[in-house]
Order: structure tokens, then sequence, then C-alpha cells
């Protein structure tokens, strides 16, 4: 049976899962691995590790790395009226939230509406200016919110995934969900491929804040090469051109210090022999992924990563196309298949 | 029932000038009992029922069918829709949203956060810079979803939730016209014109024509209207508050109301121990505005249900202050033949 990428994207969005607080989605992750690994395991912090060894010793080990945890928000206040007050956890563009829908993740998941002062008590001008974040309230609609909800609980989006045009998909997360579903889809399209490396899948906890989980995962693992499979900036009206991706235009492939030449270049040979749709993404530092932290991990990582385009990244309408994550999974699947270990270039 | 309508009627599309699907829906509903109905070359849509008595006067009940939307005026060679808001949206509260043309979801988008400076975020975009993605890879290909002037509103469902309220858009005034419906079918205590009005949002429109089509000599509009009651707003400031009971305003921006009718509306809410309040603040307005200033003056009311984040995707209302305009408004009826 084939991995149904739209339903599997779904499930995944809906397993809430804010840095700090995926214990929840990493056992969702785990199943979703289950089928494709000898082996899959969480550790204390969740990050989930699955194993496919290829029975062949000595061999290298590859880890493809996507990140469990979205960003979110932390209850900081809890106000008499059913009102709270709250933090973020991870970048948030505090201009798209009045209005916007949320769920606290109270001990019984809780709906909740983030409150837009109406215009007439606005100040002249003030309707030009973006209400910071400290100053924004939920609306939780109970009358007695204090007994209901603990202070540091966590709050995500409420959308759920839904279809734009045919292939492309938005909702919360996606970021980094459709890497996981990227990694997924890979793995399957190897299922009965026999490979010639070990083939390690870490779904790391906090990347939004620290890259906790892709340091100490990789640690842990000790791959000889590690790919992060993450989002990056697709082409809007109003974002710099210099700085985004086509939208659909396949998968990005990263360049620059955060990578190994040689182990990047053997990617890029195979997407142009594979003729999968690609493009390069230069970064001249940090490339604020994973990699940054796993490329360092022990004694180091050949490293590499692989994006898929993302518009509107860390709102609750990020959009992704679903034949950019199939350019993902086919160079991914496509390069392990033949990938022995070494690299020649 | 009164909030099975209510559900129906928020899930269905009614920008102003775009109001067909409710008032399909409301027309089919009323079929079968009604003595009457008309339309007009705006889109009202009034509805006559005989009640169980009848008092010599002609007794119109308004409630509006449109909702704020957008409209799209432009597409852009990349296949974004250029839109123009139909009815006062604050564009604070629509970047980040879904929207919806017919089947056709779209998204108003804003780059990633990582592409903004610290000084960018303090400013909302303007309105002319923001834009709808609906998937579209160019303009033919948006140009086979949607066409120019198509309408859309926000995309989101009826939610009930924390204790005893709902979420939903354009409760302005679907909630008006559940309770309308409600009280056509179930024979109304006195002759009644039931009047769904179009265009309220952008400028009493409609009522304008209904009013002069049904020549009322008494008038009710049951509406939504805006309670600022958060946490952060002094009690003087918020209008009028959720869960306070319906909303008896004695005046507004456009309107002083019948001092009689806003008597009687007191006194029936008091006798049948129905909370009420009145908006603390002279702004807004309703239909009212265009009814009591038809032909030769017409006496009029007005009972309203708060509803937080009026004009938003996500506007909330109390079940119990529902519930209270619907008694106040049958109570009206009942009760008007002694104005």
């Amino acid at each position: 049976m084939h991995l149904d990428i739209v339903k599997t994207l779904t499930q995944l969005c809906e397993a809430a899962a804010v840095s700090g607080f995926e214990k929840h989605g990493a056992t969702i992750a785990a199943e979703l691995l289950t089928p494709y690994c000898d082996s899959v395991e969480i550790d204390a912090f969740g990050n989930v590790i699955g194993m496919r060894r290829c029975g062949k010793t000595p061999a290298k080990t590859v880890l493809l790395d996507a990140h469990l945890d979205q960003i979110g928000f932390l209850v900081t206040e809890v106000l008499d009226g059913g009102f709270l007050r709250f933090t973020q956890a991870g970048g948030v563009d505090p201009r798209m939230l009045l209005g916007c829908e949320v769920t606290v993740l109270a001990d019984e998941a809780l709906y909740g509406v983030i409150s837009c002062m109406p215009p007439h008590l606005l100040k002249p001008g003030e309707q030009d200016k973006a209400v910071p974040m400290e100053e924004m309230l939920i609306d939780t609609g109970l009358i007695d919110a204090k007994s209901r909800i603990k202070l540091g609980t966590p709050i995500v989006f409420a959308e759920k995934v839904c279809q734009l045009a045919p292939d492309s998909i938005t909702g919360k997360c996606l970021d980094d969900r459709a890497g996981i579903v990227a990694i997924a889809q890979a793995m399957e399209k190897l299922k009965d491929a026999a490979l010639s490396v070990d083939t390690a899948v870490l779904i790391s906890v906090q990347e939004e804040t620290t890259s906790l989980g892709a340091g100490i995962g990789t640690w842990r693992i000790r791959p000889d090469y590690a790919i992060a499979v993450d989002v990056g900036h697709a082409k809007t009206p109003d974002a710099p051109s210099d700085k985004t991706y086509e939208y659909g235009g396949g998968v990005m492939i990263g360049m620059g210090p955060n990578m190994h030449t040689g182990f990047t270049k053997a990617l890029i040979k195979t997407a142009r022999a594979e003729q999968i749709d690609h493009q390069l993404e230069i970064m001249e530092g940090h490339s604020g992924t994973n990699a940054w932290a796993m490329q360092v991990a022990a004694y180091g990582t050949a490293q590499a990563i692989l994006s898929m385009p993302l518009r509107y990244m860390h709102t609750p309408i990020e959009s992704v196309k679903l034949s950019d994550i199939n350019a993902v999974s086919n160079l991914l699947a496509c390069f392990l298949k033949d990938f022995d270990g070494e690299v020649r270039i | 029932m009164m909030l099975e309508y209510l559900q129906t009627l928020c899930g269905l599309p009614g920008a102003s000038g775009c109001e067909d699907a409710v008032r399909d829906y409301i027309r089919a509903e009323a079929a079968g009992v009604a003595e009457e109905i008309r339309t007009d070359p705006m889109g009202n849509l009034m509805i006559f029922r005989k009640g169980k008595k009848s008092i010599g006067k002609t007794v119109m009940l308004a409630a509006h069918m449109d909702e704020v939307g957008f409209i799209v005026k432009n597409i852009t060679d990349e296949g974004m829709l250029k839109f123009g808001f139909v009815g006062g949206i604050d564009p604070r509260v629509v970047i980040g949203r879904r929207v919806r043309f017919g089947e056709v979801v779209g998204v108003v988008g804003i780059k990633a956060v990582h592409l903004t400076q610290a000084a960018e975020r303090k400013t909302m975009p303007k309105t002319g810079e923001l834009y709808i993605d609906i998937g579209a890879m160019s303009k033919s290909a948006a140009e086979d979803m949607v066409s120019l002037g198509d309408y859309g509103v926000f995309d989101s469902a009826y939610v009930p939730f924390g204790d005893g309220l709902i979420k939903a858009r354009a409760i302005d005034d679907r909630l008006g016209c559940a309770v309308l419906l409600t009280l056509l079918k179930e024979q109304p205590p006195v002759d009644t014109w039931f009047c769904f009005t179009v265009q309220e949002e952008v400028g009493l429109r409609g009522a304008l024509t209904a009013a002069y089509n049904v020549q009322p000599d008494y008038a009710l509009v049951v509406e939504g209207t805006t309670a600022a009651d958060l946490a952060d707003v002094p009690a003087h400031k918020t209008v009028c508050r959720v869960r306070g009971g319906a909303v008896l305003p004695f005046m507004d921006g456009r309107t002083i109301y019948d001092q009689g009718v806003f008597e009687l509306l007191r006194t029936a809410a008091e006798k049948r121990a129905v909370t009420w309040q009145t908006k603390h603040m002279v702004a807004g307005g309703t239909d009212a505005g265009v009814i009591h200033k038809s032909r030769a003056g017409v006496r009029v009311g007005a009972v309203a249900a708060p509803v937080r984040y009026i004009h938003s995707p996500a506007c909330v209302a109390s079940i119990e202050d529902m519930e209270g305009v619907l008694t106040i408004a049958r109570a009206f009826l009942e009760d008007i033949e002694h104005v």
C-alpha cells in the first residue's frame, strides 16, 4: 500500500509538538517509521530514531533528519473572564495573529481565538501599528479559565491541513512535517531495494529553538553522512526574490560551509542523472537548520541539506507543493539506492 | 431550532451584493408556511405570514443576510489575487487567514518572519499590498479557478466552545436571520413581514427599499453588535458584554430608537425575566437607520446579541444571549399592539 501523502501530512500536522513538548508527536512519528525500519526508539528527549540496516559489515551510516517540533505558544498568565496571555516558542510574526484560532493543550484540548480589539477603541493611526504579542489575549470562552489551564501550557494553531489548487497543500507546521513525510516516502520507495549503507532516520526535537534534538541524536547515531530535510523559503510577491526559491521548482539543495561539498555534489549529480527538479540554495554561513548542529556533532559529519520550498513559514497557512515533497523523496531514494558509502567527487 | 438555523446560515456565503445562497435557503425554508414571498431588484427577501391575530398595523422584523467579505479585483502574473474588502473588515485580522470563493480556498499570505526586519514587524502591511494565494501557478491557472468580481468570505467553521459560546463567521447578522426564521416557522403572534435585507454592510442599502416595499408602522431590527469586553478594556469602553444579555439600544450612530418601542422592549424583557443590557457607546448603526426615515417615518426598535470580534473570521457570541434576543423579538410581536 502506498503512503498517502495528504492523509499522512494531515495526521502528522494534527499531532501537536511545540518545541519542548513533543512526546505525543513522537509516538505518531514512530508509528509512521515502523514499517520501514528494523528498529524504532524514542529517547528521553522525544527524539525518534529509526534504523534500517543494510546487512553488510562494515557499512557506512547515512542519517536522514527532519524535525518533529513546531512553533507555538505558551500560556504566561491566566486572567479573569477566560482570557490568557502568552509568549512564543519559536519565531512568529505578530502581524498575522489577530483573529487566529488556536488549540490550548490543557489536559483536555481547548479551543481559543486570539482577540482583536475592535477598531473603535483604537486611537487614530493605531490601526497601522502591529499589536505586540505581549499585549495580545487568547479568548477561551471559559467563565473560569484559572481552574482549567496551568501556566506553561503549550498552544498551537488550530487550522487543519487543506488543499488549495491540486498539488498545493496549506496548514500549520508543514515546517517540518513535510520533511518527515518526504523521508517516510523515500524509505517506502527503498523498501524492497538492497542498500549498501545503513540508513538512520532521526525525527528530532527542539529545532525551532536550539537544535537540541539534532545535536544529541546525531551524537548517539554517529553517522558518516547526514542529510537535514527541512523547508526553505518559496517566492511570494512580498518576499525578497534573492532570498527565495521557486515554489514547485523541485528540491532545494543547500551549498556553503555548513555542507560537505563532495557529498552535496554527489547529490546534485544524482538529481541531474535522474532528472529530478532541483534548485541550488547557496548559504554563506549558518543554514538556520539542524544541519548546523549535526555537522559538528561528535567527530563531525559529512553534511548535506535538502529543502522543500515553503510559503508563509511559521504561520497557520504554510503552503507546500506535493511535487516538491516528491522531488525530495525521489532524490533521497535514488541517491541511497546506489550509494556505497564513498563520495568520489 | 434557532441554533440549528444559525449553524446552517453561518455555513453559507453571503458577502454584500452576493447574498444568493442565504436567500435561497431562507426562501426554501419559508415556502411551506408563508402567505406571500416578495423579492425586489436589490435582492431583499420579504416574507409575510399571518399571525395568531391581526392588529390592523403593519409590523416588520428586519435582519440582514449579507456579511463582510472580499471581491477579486485583479489577478497578478504569478496567479495571486488582489482584492477589495466588501464592508468594514479590520485589515489587521485578515493576514494569515483562509478565505473561500465558492469551492476555491485561498490564504491571505505574508512572507516568512525570517525575511522581515524588526522595524517591519511593528507596522501593518498596507491593505493594497495584501494578496490571496489560491495555489495557482500562473495568471491563466488562477483565471480557471476564479474570475474578476467573484465574491469571497472568510473560511471559518461554526464551533461551540468555552462555556456556552459559539465561534463562527457572519454571526452578524445570520443570528438575526435565524431569529426571524424561527419566529416565521412557529407562526408569529401577529401578522408580520419578515424582511431579510441585503447590503447592510456597505451602507444599509437593502433595508431602504425593503421598508418602502413593506410600508411598516413598526419595525424591529434584529442584529449582532460589537462587544469589547476583553480583559484589558476598562468597563466604560466595553460597549456591551458577552453573557451580559440581549442588547437593547436606545440610540446609535444612525438612529434614536422610538421611545415607546424601546420601553416596550425593556418592559417585555423584564416581564419575561430575560437579562438585557444597553450599549454604553453611541456608535455604529443598523438597518433601522434607514427604515425609520422611510416614507412618513416608522417607529423602530432594535435588539441585538453582543458579539466579540465582529467582522472578523472568528466572531464570538453566547448561546444564552442569542436565546434572549429570540425571546425579546417574540415578545415584541406579542406586545406591540399595546405600544
